[in-house]
C-alpha cells in the first residue's frame, strides 16, 4: 500500500465514507463566501487611486508614489527619482513592450537582473487598494528575480489596474493561465526579527518606489 | 546554554531556569508586547473582525471534513501544472523523500525558508545526516542555526535572543560583518552573507501557508522576500506541507490571509504573498527545474474526526503564544516540543506522546486568552482539558498528585471539613503577608522566588457571606 492510499484511507475512515461527490463539495465551497463582505474589512470612502496610494505610503508599508499622467512621463520620473537617491548605477528593465518602447534618454541598462542589482523597473499587472499591494505573474517577459534582487524597486502602475479588494485580483486571474509565480508585494522588504524592531531591506529591495499613469490628472 | 542542551532536562527545571533568566523575560516582553498591542490595532479598524473569524473557522471546517476530496483536488491540479506530489505518513517519510530528491539533484547545499513543519518532521537533523549543507534564509532562523539553537517562537523564532548577542553572533561567523551594532547595519550584514547562499544553492525548500486545490497552487507569505529568493534561484524547489493547509481556492485565501497576518503580526497583509504553481514554464527567464510537494500526514490524520479535530484548523500565527501568560514567563524553549504555547501544549501530546509532556497540559491557568485572540477560534483550554483527563485515566499522573486530588475531593465531598481547612490556610497565609503581598513562604518557594501572591482577605467567602446574612436578619 501507498502512502498516498494509506492516507486518504485515514482520512476517509475518519469522515465514516468511501468516496465523494466534488459537486456538492464544491457548491457548499462557493457557499461560504457568497456575503463578499464578510471576509474582508469596509474600504474607506475615496477613489481606488487616492486609497491605493495613500495605503502603501503608510510608515508600516513603507513605499513611495508618485503620479503621472501618461506612460511618456514615467522615463522622466524615474530619472527624477534615481536623483533623489544619487544612483548613477545601470537599471534593470522588464523586458515589457510598453516599457521597452518608452523614450528613456540616456538612462544606461544592464542586459539582464544581477545579484547585487541596485535598481529595477517592472511594471505591475494590478494595484490592490484594500492593502496597498502590487501584482506580478512570471512569464518570459517578467522575472520573478526583478522584484527581490535590487535595493531599489520601481514599479509602473496604470491607475485603471487599480482594483478594490483581494479578491477582484483573485476573480480576475481566474480568467487567465495560472502563472508559475504570482507575487504580491506589499512594501519593500523587513523585518522585526531582531528585538521585534523595524529594519528594511532585509532580503529584497529596500526601496519600493510606484509611478502610477492616471491619465485624470 | 543552547536549547539543545535544556531538551534533557525535566519540565520543571526548564521552566525554573526560564524564570531565573532576568534578559529572557525582557526579550520575550519586548516582541510579544509590541506583538499583542498591534494585533489589538488592526482588529480594532475591522468592524467585523468577529464575522470573519467565523467565515474562517467555517472554511477550516469545511476542509478537515472533506479533505479526502480537496486532497485529490489539488493533487490533480498540482501534477497538472508539472510538479511532482508525493505522500509521506510519518515525519521519517517526508525526510527520507526530501533527502532523496536532494541526493538525486545532486545536492550539495540547500537554503530553506522558514517552515515550522520542516522543523515538526526534524528536517534539518535530517539534511546534516545525509551531509548537505543547510542554509536557514529567514533572519531570526539564521540567527538560530548561527547560535545552534532551537526557534522559541513560531513567528519570530529568534525572539529570545538580545541584539548585543546577535551581533556577536554575526561578528563571529559573517564574511564581512557589521561596524556598527545597530540593528540595521545588522540586517545589511546579513543580507550580503545570505545572498551568496542563495545563489550557491542547488535546491530550495519552503514550507506553504496554504495549498489552493483548485489551482495546485502553494502560498508562502513572509516579510523578508527570503522565500521567493530560496524557491526562484536554485534548480529544484521542494516543498514540505501538512495536510491540513488546504483550502478550496484563492478567495478563500484571502480571508484566510488577513485573519492570519492581522493575528501575527498585527499587520494587514504580508509584505510578501506568493502563490508558487509548478515548476518553469517554456521561456520564463527563472523558477526551479523541478518542483515538488511533500504533502505530510504526521498524526494529522489521527486527529481528524477525533478530540483534536477543531486543532486542524489552526493557521501557525502565534497569536496565541503571544497572549499566553504562561508563555510570557517561560519562553518557547521551556516547552520542549516544535511548538510552544498553547497551540504547542495542545499538539506535542499528539506528536511526541503525552507520557513525555503531560507536564505541558497543566502548565495553562486555563484564563482562557489563547481562544479568544485565536483567527479561528480554536478551543485551546478546553483541548488542554481534555488532555489532562485523558492523562489522569491513562494512569501517567503522579501519585503525589493523585494523592492531592483524592484529599481535595475528601474535603470537598464534606462541606465542614473543607471549610475549616480554608479558613485555617487563610489565616495562615496571612501571617506571611506585608502591605497586601505575600513575597516569600516557607514550602513555597517554587512559587514565591519568582513572583509574589496576593495576600487574601482576612476571612474566606464562605465566612464573610454567613457574617453578613447574620446582620442583615439583625
Amino acid at each position: 500500500m501507498t502512502s498516498r492510499d494509506l492516507i486518504l484511507g485515514k482520512v476517509r475512515r475518519a469522515l465514516h465514507r468511501d468516496g465523494v461527490e466534488p459537486g456538492p463539495v464544491t457548491a457548499i465551497a462557493e457557499s461560504l463566501l457568497s456575503e463578499p463582505e464578510l471576509g474582508r474589512p469596509p474600504l474607506p470612502e475615496g477613489d481606488l487611486r487616492s486609497l491605493f496610494a495613500s495605503r502603501v505610503t503608510l510608515p508600516q508599508i513603507g513605499g513611495t508614489v508618485c503620479v503621472v499622467e501618461d506612460l511618456r512621463d514615467v522615463p522622466a520620473a524615474v530619472r527624477i527619482y534615481l536623483e533623489e537617491h544619487g544612483t548613477e548605477s545601470p537599471v534593470a528593465l522588464q523586458p515589457d513592450p510598453d516599457l521597452m518602447q518608452l523614450d528613456w534618454g540616456g538612462l544606461a541598462f544592464t542586459s539582464g537582473i544581477s545579484p547585487d542589482q541596485t535598481v529595477a523597473i517592472q511594471k505591475a499587472l494590478w494595484g490592490i487598494a484594500e492593502t496597498g499591494t502590487l501584482i506580478f505573474h512570471s512569464a518570459p517577459n517578467c522575472a520573478t528575480l526583478f522584484s527581490f534582487l535590487p535595493l531599489h524597486h520601481i514599479v509602473v502602475l496604470e491607475a485603471k489596474h487599480i482594483v478594490a479588494y483581494l479578491e477582484d485580483y483573485a476573480v480576475a486571474a481566474g480568467h487567465m493561465a495560472v502563472p508559475r509565480n504570482a507575487n504580491l508585494i506589499t512594501g519593500p522588504s523587513g523585518t522585526t526579527d531582531i528585538e521585534g524592531s523595524l529594519a528594511r531591506g532585509a532580503h529584497g529591495p529596500g526601496f519600493l518606489h510606484i509611478i502610477i499613469v492616471d491619465k485624470r490628472d | 546554554m543552547t536549547a539543545l542542551e535544556t531538551d534533557f532536562k525535566p519540565f520543571k527545571t526548564r521552566v525554573e531556569d526560564a524564570l531565573a533568566n532576568r534578559t529572557l523575560k525582557v526579550a520575550i516582553e519586548r516582541t510579544t508586547g509590541t506583538a499583542r498591542l498591534k494585533r489589538a490595532a488592526a482588529v480594532s479598524t475591522w468592524p467585523n473582525f468577529a464575522g470573519a473569524r467565523d467565515l474562517g473557522r467555517r472554511i477550516k471546517d469545511h476542509v478537515t471534513s472533506n479533505l479526502d476530496h480537496y486532497l485529490i483536488e489539488f493533487e490533480r491540479n498540482a501534477i497538472a501544472s508539472g510538479a511532482k506530489v508525493h505522500w509521506a505518513s510519518t515525519a521519517e517519510e517526508a525526510c527520507e523523500i526530501v533527502v532523496d530528491i536532494c541526493k538525486a539533484a545532486n545536492a550539495k547545499s540547500v537554503t530553506r525558508s522558514k517552515s515550522m513543519l520542516g522543523e515538526e518532521i526534524g528536517l534539518p537533523l535530517a539534511l546534516e545526516k545525509a551531509g548537505i549543507t543547510r542554509v536557514e534564509t529567514d533572519l531570526a532562523e539564521h540567527i538560530v542555526q548561527l547560535a545552534g539553537d532551537k526557534p522559541s517562537h513560531i513567528i519570530w523564532p529568534a525572539l529570545h535572543r538580545t541584539r548585543e548577542e546577535v551581533a556577536e553572533l554575526f561578528r563571529k561567523h559573517h564574511h564581512t560583518p557589521q561596524n556598527s551594532d545597530e540593528i540595521p547595519a545588522m540586517v545589511r550584514s546579513a543580507r550580503r552573507q545570505l545572498r551568496e547562499a542563495f545563489l550557491r544553492a542547488d535546491v530550495g525548500i519552503s514550507g506553504a501557508n496554504f495549498l489552493i486545490a483548485d489551482s495546485g497552487a502553494v502560498c508562502t507569505v513572509t516579510n523578508e522576500g527570503n522565500a521567493e529568493l530560496t524557491t526562484t534561484i536554485p534548480r529544484v524547489h521542494i516543498v514540505t506541507a501538512g495536510i491540513e493547509k488546504l483550502v478550496p481556492s484563492l478567495r478563500h485565501a484571502m480571508v484566510l490571509l488577513r485573519l492570519l497576518v492581522r493575528s501575527a503580526t498585527g499587520a494587514d497583509f504580508t509584505q510578501y504573498t506568493t502563490f508558487h504553481c509548478g515548476p518553469k514554464r517554456p521561456g520564463d527567464a527563472d523558477g526551479p527545474e523541478e518542483f515538488h510537494i511533500v504533502l505530510v500526514d504526521n498524526g494529522r490524520t489521527h486527529m481528524l474526526g477525533g478530540d483534536l479535530n477543531d486543532m486542524l484548523r489552526c493557521l501557525r500565527c502565534g497569536a496565541c503564544m503571544n497572549h499566553c501568560v504562561v508563555y510570557r514567563q517561560i519562553g518557547g524553549h521551556a516547552y520542549g516540543g516544535t511548538y510552544p504555547g498553547p497551540m504547542g501544549s495542545v499538539l506535542t501530546p499528539e506528536l511526541d506522546g503525552l507520557a513525555g509532556s503531560r507536564d505541558l497540559v497543566h502548565a495553562c491557568t486555563l484564563n482562557g486568552n489563547c481562544q479568544q485572540v485565536c483567527p479561528v477560534d480554536i478551543p485551546l483550554p478546553t483541548l488542554l482539558r481534555g488532555w489532562r483527563e485523558k492523562s489522569w485515566n491513562e494512569g501517567l499522573e503522579p501519585r503525589s498528585v493523585r494523592r492531592a486530588l483524592w484529599f481535595w475531593a475528601f474535603a470537598a465531598r464534606h462541606p465542614f471539613l473543607y471549610r475549616m481547612a480554608t479558613a485555617v490556610a487563610v489565616r495562615v497565609l496571612r501571617l506571611f503577608g506585608e502591605a497586601g503581598w505575600v513575597r516569600s513562604m516557607p514550602m513555597a518557594k517554587g512559587w514565591t522566588s519568582h513572583r509574589d501572591f496576593p495576600k487574601p482577605a482576612s476571612r474566606t467567602f464562605m465566612e464573610q457571606y454567613r457574617a453578613a446574612q447574620r446582620r442583615a436578619r439583625k
